[in-house]
């Protein structure tokens, strides 16, 4: 078992390392100058003395060393937009932002959405199932951008008396926890449709298996047969699912971000795409992977822990 | 001649001839490919029934085509001249001359999002597709040729998970000359959501290929190429359908999300997702341009979802009699 | 049962960890005022620096030009005089201006700033090394340039530092000597990138000099607080100079990228006035409304020709006359723009002259376009019109669009790019497929100089291809005539050669920008400057 543990975590170092690789690959060949702000043109002297600053005028082998070796000093230097703040700045004012915005959009989604799985799957097929199932796919089938914009033009505008929900911002202290609740509520709903689909699917095929039927023969009770067999072994799929999607929520939706003017890391960073500021490309993606490929080694050592046939190499 | 089950013959000379009959039957299917033909026939009309059985499926297959019905004929039947610019008519409510309004030009929506649909569901299936064929290919190859190949291609598989969408996006649609046409799209969406499909395929392949007609066919001397491509790949076509139309809403939305940031189809040509994003700064004064895209992306994808859950369950053997 | 009671002490521990408050706790909501009186202004966009001579757009400029002293402010529209400020007076001889700087103006430390602050800022906004975007503010500075040219890892810079014409000749008293006449320079120095920066701080802080904790200043505010993407705060500076005169205690600045979203907050009452641009959509509602305020800009909309592909000047006036101006700004951009007559904005000293002989049209012209058009020997059918992915633009692009394919029989296609893209394909030189582009042009100092001498031969910003060697000598012939009256006829002459009635017509101008901002009742005296700018000196909350 440790040799497992030990040699799927070895193998995410070159991955990490593929990964900033591929993106630096992919920064360079979008090309576009990210001194160039608007329609002016930079001075040629000037764009030399930006290049020089950044090392950008090095050969590509000399800022790719630049970028690996900052990853591994934790210094993932300076910004080209934001002249005044490196990369770690960023990264350490708008992450715990995403974070707890991520955390929060997957609390909704697993207080909604696990209770709606487990309630639809032991009446299925009758009215509560119908209703609770149209309204997940509904949360599921609609785009992002317009649950969050319907979230704030009924919660904040049309009934701004009885809710006095904030139209946009986000407060990370907490008394700020108003400003919290239409973003989590926004970016979980994707979520917790999906972990309602999982669990009803999981919970039906449960109830289709031998030991249940076992179970309910011997005369046990059937709130019994559900709490302590049924729910256990059908929320694994659902846990082991929560793992990479955390770490897609903190990821950040760009889109939530935007349409709340939260401060957080998803909307940086297509900022930062879209403005070609290398470094903090570099800086974010290597973050982001990071948590996700954590998040997949997690997973991949819960399986092992719970179904040895994935330990075997050759499987 | 269909197999049939259930009820028997009565008499022993009629299950003798039954015996014999299905002696010669099968010593035919033996001639072709290890009862892959046999199989398939009762696959299919077995999942057609059952798929005609939920009744899910059905409505859902049905409200598809009235999607499509809607993106297709309407422009055909009401014409509209895209360079329409008539600011008179701008923002005109729902009304029968105009069953959607009109836009901040005066183009009549009704037939705007028909002619946006059509893009959207044409940019979906033709990714989709390409998404299926990259996917398949690396999968199988992957899974079926296992050991280091397949430690290799996974673990690169990993690292293109942890790679961020957008870049992959725009650089898609940079290296294929800058704007955003109808085959950027299709290529940027494919190059960033293929992936799901190729792990999935691997993890068929890996289970599928420890069959005994696999082991058959190894040691009558079959290349890997003919065993992955003819035997392997026609058993997993049943999954390959409900995978298309499981990749079918990721495409659409994520062809939406990419039309939110402005990366979408130029005007004035439209998709679904231009015109939500057209809506989107209107959305106080006129809510119906961002809801009346959105709520058709909802149902293409919707109707898509249940297609996929129907076609699982009818082709899915577990849950098979 | 005790597998319940684990999930349920998870849930708990998360809860705990989201609860636990981050170390850059937020106090302070975005309330209504306090009995302090408080102004909530919300801006549009994270500001990229609060270094001088590193700040490119005007939300920063704005907010150094209220934590710093300027030299120079300018007077009211149309004229734009320069008035005293951090220098009480001055004397331009030739190229040699002399500037008095006011004793007054001390940093929040006490110490008063002399003109030695200014010459050492100056020169390291100038020097290689700190690669300032806005060093070419300075390049009418004899030996500027030639300083921000040279390559420290080549050669010794220092020598050419020294020779930079920027010198303190007594405690208060700053030398500056220019490359050439330069009638506008005591105008210019009105702009963010001349403000002085305290080398103590520069020098113990390095490029962190500009976070809240660490900022020095000289100004009407102090910055107390800097949450990056979040949120700027302004407090009175109790020991400014004219601190009797400013009428607000704090200023709360709130980042709201999303014009939705700020006319949402403004609705709600969360922010008094509204300065992060609203949607055109949305402009119907406050139009009619005691919020609505536009100011004029200095800037001009336009498009550009590629004239290496539309080669006849008959086919750019026949496409400039098809334009409907009026109705774009009705009904797409809809923010009390006006119609560019010529490149040069009326607003602009002098500009209703320069202008005087330009033919632009207001609204279309469909009879004169179509007989330019006739005229054209071999017109290019397929136009290739370039726009950037803001949905503005591309808007205006597909009225263009219409325009010219339902009244020219042309055949256009919109190129939709993002924007470094875009940049990438103006160059200049434009890209060889760049047929028709839009552009914008925002006017660094307030005389006609900066907009005309974008289209010379060798201009950096000429994304037309278009090289006339006459309108070249008389933009250099404009920028050595001191009297303003002359110059402007200079001006006249050289507008002439771009949208007269025997210009060349190498651009197509739109409108001329202006600034859009909602200001809740309570608010008084807040404009936006035709430079970008805002003094909240003059602001006052009731």
């Amino acid at each position: 078992m440790l040799k497992f543990v030990v040699r799927r975590a070895l193998w995410t170092i070159p991955v990490i390392l593929l990964v900033i690789f591929l993106t630096f690959v992919m920064m360079r060949e979008i090309k576009g100058n990210p001194f160039r702000v608007t329609e002016r043109a930079v001075p040629a002297s000037i764009q030399r003395n930006l290049e020089r600053k950044f090392h950008l005028d090095q050969p590509w082998y000399v800022q790719y060393g630049y970028y690996v070796k900052g990853v591994f000093t934790f210094d993932l230097g300076p910004s080209l937009t934001q002249r005044n703040q490196t990369v770690n700045d960023v990264i350490k004012e708008h992450f715990p932002v995403s974070l707890r915005l991520g955390l929060l959009a997957m609390i909704w989604a697993i207080l909604i959405g696990i209770p709606l799985g487990v309630i639809s799957a032991l009446k299925q097929n009758t009215i509560v199932d119908y209703l609770s199932m149209t309204f997940v796919n509904a949360g599921y089938t609609l785009p992002n951008f317009f649950i969050a914009t319907m979230l704030i033009y009924f919660f904040s505008v049309k009934w701004r008396g009885w809710t006095g929900l904030p139209t946009n911002g986000w407060d990370n202290g907490l008394d700020g926890w108003r400003t919290w609740i239409l973003p989590a509520v926004a970016l979980g709903h994707a979520p917790m449709t999906y972990f309602a689909r999982i669990v009803r699917g999981s919970i039906l095929e449960t109830l289709q298996q031998d030991y249940i039927r076992t179970a309910k023969a011997k005369g046990l009770r059937w709130r019994r047969i559900v709490g302590l067999h049924v729910l256990r072994n059908s929320l694994i799929p659902a846990v082991t699912a929560a793992a990479p999607l955390l770490g897609f929520l903190i990821a950040g939706s760009f889109i939530v971000e935007t349409i709340f003017s939260i401060p957080g890391i998803g909307r940086y960073f297509v900022n930062s795409v879209t403005g070609r500021d290398y470094s903090v490309t570099m800086g974010i993606t290597v973050l982001l992977s990071i948590i996700i490929i954590v998040a997949n080694l997690l997973v991949d050592i819960a399986y092992g822990f719970l179904d040895p046939r994935t330990r075997d190499p050759r499987t | 001649m269909s197999v049939q089950r259930g009820l028997g013959p009565a008499s022993v000379t009629e299950r003798r001839r039954e015996f014999e009959a299905a002696l010669g039957r099968t010593a035919e299917a033996r001639s072709q490919e290890a009862g892959v033909a046999l199989e398939r026939a009762s696959l299919w009309r077995d999942a057609l029934y059952r798929f005609a059985a939920n009744r899910a499926a059905l409505v859902a297959s049905l409200a598809f085509l009235v999607a499509l019905g809607y993106a297709y004929i309407t422009p055909w039947v009401d014409s509209a001249d895209p360079y329409f610019v008539d600011f008179s008519e701008q923002y005109r409510p729902l009304s029968w001359a105009h069953p959607f309004g009109t836009d901040q030009f005066g183009r009549d929506l009704f037939v705007r999002n028909a002619l946006g649909a059509r893009v959207s569901i044409e940019i979906g299936f033709a990714a989709t597709l390409a998404i299926m064929g990259v996917g398949i290919l690396y999968g199988a190859i992957s899974g079926f040729l296992g050991g280091w190949v397949d430690n290799v291609m996974m673990r690169f598989l990993d690292a293109l998970y942890g790679l961020p969408y957008l870049p992959f996006a725009i650089l898609t649609i940079v290296v294929l000359g800058g704007q955003a046409t109808f085959w950027t799209m299709v290529v940027a969406l494919t190059v960033a959501s293929w992936f799901t499909t190729a792990r999935v395929m691997r993890g068929q392949m890996i289970t599928l290929k420890e069959n005994d007609y696999v082991r058959a066919a190894q040691a009558l001397g079959a290349r890997w190429y003919r065993i992955v491509f003819w035997h392997l790949l026609p058993n997993t076509l049943g999954l390959i359908i409900v995978f298309v139309f499981l990749e079918l809403p990721g495409v659409i939305l994520g062809e939406a999300f990419l039309s939110f940031i402005g990366l979408g189809i130029n005007p004035p040509k439209a998709s679904l997702g231009s015109l939500a994003q057209d809506g989107y700064a209107a959305f106080q004064t006129h809510p119906y341009m961002i809801a009346i895209p959105s709520l058709a992306i909802g149902w293409l994808i919707l109707s898509a979802f249940f297609i996929a859950d129907g076609l699982r369950d009818a082709l899915d053997p577990r849950t098979r009699g | 049962m005790r597998r319940r009671s684990i999930i349920w002490i998870a849930v708990a521990a998360v809860l705990a960890v989201v609860a636990a408050g981050s170390s850059a706790a937020a106090t302070g909501s975005f309330g209504s005022a306090k009995q302090t009186r408080v102004l909530r202004l919300s801006i549009g966009a994270e500001p990229p620096s609060l270094d001088p001579g590193l700040a490119t757009d005007t939300t920063s400029a704005s907010i150094l030009i209220n934590i710093l002293d300027p030299l120079i402010r300018l007077g009211p529209s149309p004229d734009l005089k320069p008035l005293p400020s951090a220098a009480s007076s001055w004397k331009v001889k030739g190229t040699v201006v002399t500037l008095n700087l006011n004793p007054a103006v001390r940093w929040t430390t006490g110490e008063p700033v002399t003109a030695q602050d200014y010459v050492w800022s100056w020169l390291r906004t100038i020097s290689p090394e700190l690669g300032a975007d806005y060093a070419y503010q300075f390049f009418g500075i004899k030996g500027a340039q030639a300083y921000n040219s040279c390559d420290p890892k080549k050669q010794n810079c220092n020598a050419l530092r020294s020779r930079v014409g920027v010198k303190a000749v007594g405690k208060y008293t700053l030398r500056i000597t220019l490359s050439s006449p330069q009638p506008w320079f005591i105008q210019q120095l009105s702009h963010s990138s001349f403000l002085p920066v305290y080398k103590p701080s520069v020098d113990k802080w390095g490029d962190k000099f500009t976070e809240a904790s660490h900022f020095v200043g000289d100004g009407a505010f102090l910055l107390s607080s800097w949450k990056h993407d979040a949120s700027v705060t302004l407090v009175k500076n109790p020991n400014w100079r004219l601190a009797s005169k400013v009428k607000l205690d704090r200023v709360e600045m709130p980042i709201i990228t999303d014009g939705n979203t700020a006319a949402n907050a403004f609705d709600a009452n969360n922010i008094d006035i509204d300065y992060s641009g609203v949607p055109p959509e949305l402009i119907p509602k406050y139009k009619k409304t005691p919020a609505w305020h536009v100011d004029p800009s200095l800037g001009t909309y336009y498009y550009g020709f590629n004239v290496k592909n539309i080669t006849d000047v008959n086919q750019r006036r026949a496409m400039a006359f098809a334009i409907d101006r009026s109705s774009i700004i009705k009904y797409i951009t809809q923010a009390g723009q006006v119609p560019a007559r010529g490149f040069t904005p009326r607003s602009i000293a002098g500009g209703t002259t320069i202008d005087k002989h330009a033919i632009l049209p207001p609204t279309s012209q469909k009879a004169k376009a179509k007989a330019y058009m006739a005229k054209v020997k071999d017109p290019k059918k397929d136009i290739h019109l370039y726009v950037n992915n803001a949905p503005g633009h591309t808007n205006i692009a597909t009225a263009i669009q219409a325009y010219w394919q339902r009244d020219l029989g042309l055949n256009v296609s919109t190129k939709v790019l993002e924007w470094k893209q875009f940049l990438e394909f103006l160059g200049p030189p434009p890209n060889t497929d760049v047929d028709v582009y839009r552009n914008g042009w925002i006017y660094d100092f307030p005389d006609a100089y900066n907009g005309l001498s974008l289209f010379t031969c060798d201009s950096g910003n000429n994304n037309t291809n278009w090289c006339n060697k006459q309108f070249d000598s008389l933009v250099a012939k404009a920028a050595k005539t001191a009297d303003f009256d002359r110059r402007v006829l200079i001006y006249q002459k050289a507008e002439d050669l771009l949208d007269g009635p025997k210009g060349d017509m190498p651009i197509m101008p739109i409108y001329w920008y202006t600034f859009v901002h909602l200001d809740r009742k309570n608010v008084k005296g807040f404009l936006i400057e035709p430079t970008g700018n805002f003094d909240l000196t003059k602001v006052s909350v009731t």
